[in-house]
């Protein structure tokens, strides 16, 4: 693959990387910062990446790693948003104005998986709502299928149990 | 439509519940896309690495030969090759601020009086839009504005003079996408973590704002004078307000 068209492909994801992103800083500009700085690895790295694998499961895996290995540092230090927000603080600021009629539902939704674990919140959402297979959520989260199995029944639990703090009950079908 | 990931596991049978909750995630769950301002920084800075001309073989291997030539010559001279150091784009970006820091400070008059004539002009032709800008205070003050250029990307150049005289130039540019700010350089400064680097005789606090790469530089080396830098980017970087246009 040329690296013309790996740039091509890689930019496809960018929608998506983004919406993980969101999700994992809590925080629209670091969000940012997050996909650029998987983007720049990307490319730095394209080298190694096998044609005919999955390019979305690899960017997602760069994305995750780097969010891991410099953005959870300041997870500890809640005042150490690089641009001056507080971790969480302006979470989803950026969010497009939703209808009346499903903001309180959307906003509750949001707010419980913020509550989640990385190790859950991640592979939910990659299976979930970017509708990633469970082979490409487990190469991602560098485990075995199983466990990822496992991880998206217990968040969904967790979902559940904070869905009804904010009065939403899950269990009703 | 997803997979349902608990599927053929048998405590984790999907229910009712699960394609409730499965449903409600996919359908409920708010999306945020990338705005077409991250867009076009991520093409602009990925396309210099892949529009760089193809080399052409014919004259390729006469290019490889003269090389090996010349490094047989050099380990002929001087009994081995120097040390190679890797490319380093932050560094390469420090040293072109540095430079523009020495030019501005060369070449460019205080003019307080008329910044906030002229700050509009150089806000067309920089493409970087400023809201909300710090001009001052007893510390230090705005002297001048002006349009740049730093390692290809045009930018702004905001010239300050503290109270001692010291230079400070505060440079924005498009490149936030280009480089990764270190974390071992990284330095909290109040609710900030800016990377803060020495470049020949000069101090630098670098960070990342909106899409735009922002430095402050200054020949405050010292630890004193590195605390007093440390306060004038924290003048500055909360008191400015900027996006990139274009």
């Amino acid at each position: 693959m040329s690296d013309e068209e790996f740039r091509r492909q890689a930019l496809t994801h960018l929608d998506a990387l983004h919406n993980l992103a969101v999700y994992l800083t809590r925080n629209g500009s670091e969000a940012e910062d997050l996909v650029q700085e998987t983007y720049v690895r990307a490319m730095r790295f394209s080298h190694r990446f096998q044609p005919g694998t999955h390019l979305r499961a690899w960017l997602f895996q760069i994305l995750r790693n780097t969010f891991l290995t410099f953005y959870r540092l300041r997870e500890r230090e809640p005042a150490l948003s690089e641009d001056g927000i507080p971790a969480g603080g302006a979470m989803f600021h950026d969010a497009p104005d939703q209808d009346g009629a499903s903001t309180e539902v959307l906003t509750d939704l949001d707010r419980a998986l913020s509550r989640l674990p990385e190790e859950f919140k991640t592979p939910l959402l990659l299976a979930e709502v970017e509708g990633l297979p469970l082979d490409e959520v487990a190469q991602i989260m560098d485990c075995p299928v199983g466990t990822v199995k496992s991880r998206i029944f217990r968040a969904k639990e967790r979902l559940r149990d904070y869905l009804k703090d904010y009065g939403q009950d899950f269990n009703r079908s | 439509m997803a997979k349902d990931p608990e599927q053929g596991q048998g405590e984790d049978q999907p229910t009712g519940d699960d394609r409730l909750m499965s449903r409600a995630l996919r359908e409920r769950l708010g999306r945020y896309p990338a705005s077409p301002r991250l867009r076009a920084a991520l093409v602009q800075s990925l396309e210099p690495e892949t529009a760089r001309p193809r080399w052409n073989a014919s004259w390729l291997t006469p290019a490889i030969s003269a090389l090996a030539t010349a490094v047989l010559m050099l380990f002929w001279l001087a009994g081995g090759l120097p040390t190679a150091v890797p490319g380093d784009a932050l560094r390469d970006l420090t040293r072109a601020v540095v430079t523009e820091h020495a030019r501005t400070l060369s070449w460019t008059d205080a003019q307080p009086d008329v910044v906030a004539a002229t700050l509009p002009r150089v806000m067309d032709e920089s493409g970087v839009t400023l809201n909300i800008l710090f001009t001052g205070d007893s510390d230090i003050r705005l002297v001048n504005a002006h349009p740049t250029y730093v390692e290809g990307h045009r930018g702004l150049s905001l010239a300050y003079v503290d109270a001692r005289g010291h230079g400070v130039t505060y440079v924005i540019f498009p490149g936030a996408a280009l480089v990764s700010l270190p974390e071992h350089e990284r330095v909290k400064i109040e609710t900030w973590r800016p990377v803060v680097r020495k470049e020949g005789g000069f101090s630098l606090i670098m960070w990342k704002q909106q899409g735009l790469f922002c430095v402050l530089v200054a020949d405050l080396v010292s630890d004193d004078d590195l605390a007093r830098l440390k306060q004038y980017f924290v003048k500055v970087r909360s008191a400015t307000d900027l996006y990139q246009r274009f």
